[in-house]
């Protein structure tokens, strides 16, 4: 090849490629499958207007008292959108929005609930608000809201999702699950005699994935055998013991994984559902897992 | 993800640099490159690749990638399209300059159709056939202006392969 031609190609070949670029890749190759989380930037010069809105939502006593008579079956839980931060100019968007849980049959537990709502959406809010003063540039976004997972005779269950863009995006999901008859917020080693649920769930977590990843080449988890580019310590072995979880209407716990947890970004969130005879032996009771 | 693009997303992941600096080569700048990566992503797993050979694969994504890129140029309105004259001035130019010319902003300055017909058969490694693949015309079209491009770049061609 020509000289010049070579050095051409050479500059072109320095062209810097951005931190970002990989997550960018990933995500667009996994957007079909969850929530929005796309990049999203808005091109126009015009100067930046920020709109903040604080919703508070006065809910009617007579629509909760409808919802909460319903004949025959249990108590239904009721949840709303109680404050909702809303921010967007042309780099920035947050949309956060607050529950807040009512006719839980029990007004501590619910105050307490709605309390830690309350300041998880406002600390949110608060840490988006520095991050914009920080980031020069580029785009971020913040996406957080709820959704009841689980609302049966005994069982309500709340999921809160935060996604935070920035350049590449990070997924997380916790969950409350309450016990509607003793009004408990349980807790996943409440659920098990001793604590080798951790060993028997993380055992069965990781065959899971072999068979995931068996049955379909493009899934990736960090376990050893498949992420051996990755150093040992940073492969997936074992669970949290407080792992966030749930428990689904028909009884079956779900074990969850943020994104990045447990496998590349176009993974994304991870939720695997644990077969009850994998854990029945070390449950503390079957009251809540079936 | 579906299987069918079973041989998209390995393509995609490995050439993840290549991929950006074509866009780059385009829109020259990282936050309009990386929004025509990810465009691009999306065009092709909404598609049904048509191949799973590997080159074939490589000149149906490039095509991908240029469209967008050319896409948002036009929607930028920075595409300005070269007449005749200004060719002729820009050749005229670069053959009465001396060879301490900085290249890279030579290669720059050259209309897009110039540029891309170079990036994508020296840089790119394309063979002339892929060029004209991805381009959408016919191997003479790309022959003449790659002839063009290099002598634009004030580069002897040596004898195309």
């Amino acid at each position: 090849m020509d000289h010049r031609l070579e050095q051409l190609k050479e500059q072109y070949s320095q062209i810097p490629i951005p931190e970002e670029l990989n997550a960018v890749v990933l995500q667009a190759l996994n957007r079909s499958s969850r929530r929005r989380t796309a990049r999203r930037r808005w091109i126009s010069a015009a100067a930046a207007a920020i709109l903040i809105v604080l919703i508070g939502i006065n809910t009617s006593p007579a629509v909760a008292n409808a919802f909460a008579s319903i004949p025959g079956i249990g108590q239904w839980v009721k949840v709303v959108t109680i404050r909702e931060y809303f921010v967007e100019d042309e780099r920035h968007n947050a949309d956060i929005k607050v529950p807040e849980i009512s006719n839980l049959g029990d007004d501590k537990l619910s105050a307490g609930l709605n309390e830690k709502y309350l300041a998880e959406g406002k600390q949110l809010y608060e840490q988006f608000q520095k991050d914009m003063q920080e980031l020069r540039d580029g785009h971020l976004g913040v996406d957080a809201g709820y959704a009841v997972k689980t609302d049966t005779e005994d069982l309500f269950v709340i999921e809160r999702y935060v996604v935070i863009s920035m350049g590449s995006s990070e997924e997380k999901l916790k969950y409350d699950t309450i016990d509607k008859r003793n009004h408990i917020a349980l807790t996943l080693p409440m659920l098990f005699k001793n604590d080798q649920y951790i060993k028997a769930i993380s055992e069965n977590i990781i065959e899971q994935m072999r068979q995931r990843m068996k049955d379909d080449p493009n899934q990736i988890y960090w376990i050893e055998g498949a992420a051996d580019e990755l150093s040992e310590d940073e492969w997936f072995r074992t669970i949290k013991p407080d792992q966030s979880f749930y428990i689904d209407a028909s009884g079956h716990l779900i074990v969850v994984f943020d994104k990045y947890e447990v496998g590349p970004g176009y993974m994304g969130v991870q939720q695997f559902t644990i077969p009850t005879e994998a854990i029945a032996e070390l449950l503390a009771s079957d009251q809540y897992i079936k | 993800m579906s299987s069918r693009n079973s041989a998209l997303v390995p393509f995609i992941m490995e050439h993840q640099d290549n991929i950006y600096r074509l866009a780059y080569s385009y829109v020259h700048n990282k936050d309009d490159a990386l929004d025509v990566v990810q465009e691009s992503i999306y065009k092709a797993m909404k598609t049904k690749s048509p191949l799973q050979d590997s080159s074939a694969i490589k000149s149906w994504f490039y095509r991908i990638v240029v469209h967008t890129a050319l896409d948002l140029l036009k929607k930028r309105k920075r595409v300005q399209p070269i007449e005749d004259e200004q060719l002729h001035a820009i050749m005229d130019e670069s053959e009465d300059h001396y060879s301490d010319v900085d290249m890279t902003r030579s290669l720059e300055q050259l209309p897009d159709k110039y540029r891309i017909v170079v990036v994508l058969r020296y840089f790119e490694d394309l063979k002339i056939e892929e060029v004209a693949e991805v381009l959408h015309e016919n191997v003479n079209t790309v022959k003449t202006r790659l002839y063009h491009a290099l002598r634009l770049l004030r580069i002897e061609m040596s004898q195309p392969s």
